[in-house]
């Protein structure tokens, strides 16, 4: 059997600001209304930043404040890609003090490179949290090569290093943020399971 | 069940200031103390006559350093008990029986920097910390609460690490903590020893500024307070009722009666001494039960808590 029952796959739920906090920074790698990213700004209390990642060279990565519902003032980035928005992110954690909160949304590659930011920077797991939003595509790490393949929606996928056909696992490693690839031809070379579009 | 125990001979006694003095302790038989970590305490068997008071003290020197054991002693104002014992009767070239070192406040290994608020005697454990911290080069931030008359005693026994990440604070207030717990950098964690009361108010704080509960560590020991109402102990298996006065903690009371009672910490920490409650309402001051446990009255940690009811019937 190739493709596991091991379910390491992370569970998200839906984001909501956390009271406690003294400053939000919600993080989004898609324009996104943020009442739909995240619930409970209106009674956020405290500062809240909201950065999205716009795909597009028509945005100058500055920030706009406006105002949000009732009370607290949003102040919004757009950004051109997720390089540029990490690039500010580990500058602005590296300034941070505690009683921030950070929160991420989007897919799997986003939030867990956002997870693991917020770690080197020093946020508690509980400090960050994430959901999932838009696609399911999986980022592959080569067990045998150690290159990570971005945007596989199959159940199988060539290597972008060596070259493998691999099989997608449900195996998800923090440490990488990235699922498992195993060589799919391993013991029979040549002998490769049907391609399925598993991952939209 | 006795845990296993180490023969300890006073090395040096050094008297600090007229309620505070410092025991170091070394192998009787010779050789190296047992391993510890900074936070560590030891269990101190003093036989007083018949009595025998088993008492917990932090451990204020370097853990790497294992040549000897120090802790630092106050003498309790009305203290019938280990800490006037060890004032009165200790001296140079006695030898004491000590558990092995426990830890029950160790140092956060994932922290990047440690901000330390200590009040009085309750700066020991940081001792030890700080002698860890410094010889790591981890930063650190101590704040040290103090009556004014103490200030010097404290100030001296930090002199070695004294500079910008040091303040001690004598005007009552816990004013000047504000500001540095609105300043910490991502990644630090902030521990707390001394009375109930300012490690109450410290904690409070540090939630209000935004401090999640995994960054907050506290020692209550050595800062507990055991007085209250009096009460009667009514120890059912004993078959024995025992009069707990209003400056006796409940399980010395049971000791001082001659019975044994489970014990680690002796601080509400470790969960050793839980007792089931057969009837009585328990006052709770530890640190172990959960609020279910609790609300439910149906067990006391004797080394804390007392009773809210004049009689206190317990599984013992
Ligand atoms: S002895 Fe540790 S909780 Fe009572």
């Amino acid at each position: 059997m190739l493709i596991s029952n091991i379910k390491s796959r992370p569970v998200y739920e839906r984001l909501a600001i956390d009271g406690a906090g003294r400053r939000h920074l919600v993080l989004s790698d898609a324009p996104r209304p943020l009442g739909e990213v995240i619930d409970g700004t209106e009674s956020a209390g405290a500062p809240l930043a909201y950065w999205v990642v716009a795909g597009t060279s028509a945005v100058d990565g500055q920030p706009q404040t406006g105002p949000a519902g009732n009370a607290a003032e949003v102040e919004t980035r757009a950004f051109r890609a997720a390089a540029h928005l990490f690039d500010r992110l580990t500058h602005r954690l590296g300034q941070e003090t505690v009683g921030l909160r950070l929160y991420a949304v989007g897919e799997e590659g986003f939030i867990w490179e956002v997870a693991k930011l917020a770690r080197a920077a020093g946020l508690e797991t509980e400090e960050c949290r994430t959901a999932h939003a838009g696609s399911l595509r999986r980022r592959v790490f080569c067990v045998h090569c150690k290159t990570i393949t971005e945007g596989v929606t199959t159940s199988l996928a060539a290597c972008a290093g060596c070259g493998a056909q691999l099989v997608v696992r449900d195996h998800f490693s923090r440490s990488h943020a990235a699922f498992m690839g195993v060589q799919a031809d391993a013991e029979a070379p040549g002998d490769l399971p049907p391609v399925e579009e598993l991952f939209p | 069940m006795m845990a296993q125990t180490i023969a300890l001979r006073v090395a040096a006694v050094t008297p600090l200031s007229p309620t505070l003095k410092a025991f170091t302790f070394v192998p009787a038989a010779g050789g190296l103390v047992p391993p510890s970590g900074p936070g560590a305490h030891l269990r101190l068997f003093l036989r007083d006559g018949a009595k025998l008071h088993k008492n917990a003290y932090s451990l204020i020197a370097n853990p790497a350093d294992r040549s000897h054991l120090s802790i630092i002693v106050r003498r309790v104002a009305a203290s019938k008990g280990g800490s006037a014992f060890l004032h009165e009767q200790v001296g140079e070239g006695d030898v004491i029986e000590a558990g092995l070192p426990a830890n029950l406040f160790p140092v956060t290994r994932t922290a990047r920097r440690h901000l330390m608020v200590s009040g009085g005697i309750g700066v020991t454990p940081f001792l030890a910390y700080i002698a860890a911290f410094a010889a790591e080069g981890t930063p650190w931030q101590l704040h040290h609460f103090c009556r004014p008359d103490e200030r010097e005693v404290f100030a001296a026994l930090l002199a070695p690490y004294a500079g910008g990440s040091l303040h001690i604070h004598c005007d009552g207030t816990l004013d000047g903590l504000d500001a540095a717990l609105r300043r910490q950098p991502l990644g630090t964690h902030l521990y707390t020893c001394g009375p109930e009361s300012l490690m109450g108010a410290v904690l409070g704080q540090a939630q209000a500024l935004g401090w999640p509960k995994v960054r907050l560590h506290s020692e209550s020991f050595g800062g507990a307070v055991a007085g209250g109402e009096p009460f009667i102990a009514v120890l059912k298996r004993s078959g024995i009722e025992v009069a707990v006065d209003a400056e006796t903690g409940l399980l010395d009371a049971i000791e001082a009666a001659g019975v044994e009672a489970p014990c680690l910490c002796r601080g509400g920490a470790c969960g050793q001494c839980l007792i089931e409650v057969a009837d009585g309402v328990p006052e709770h001051r530890d640190h172990f039960l959960d609020a279910e446990e609790r609300a439910s009255n149906r067990f006391i940690m004797t080394c804390v808590s007392r009773s809210r009811t004049p009689r206190l019937v317990l599984d013992l």
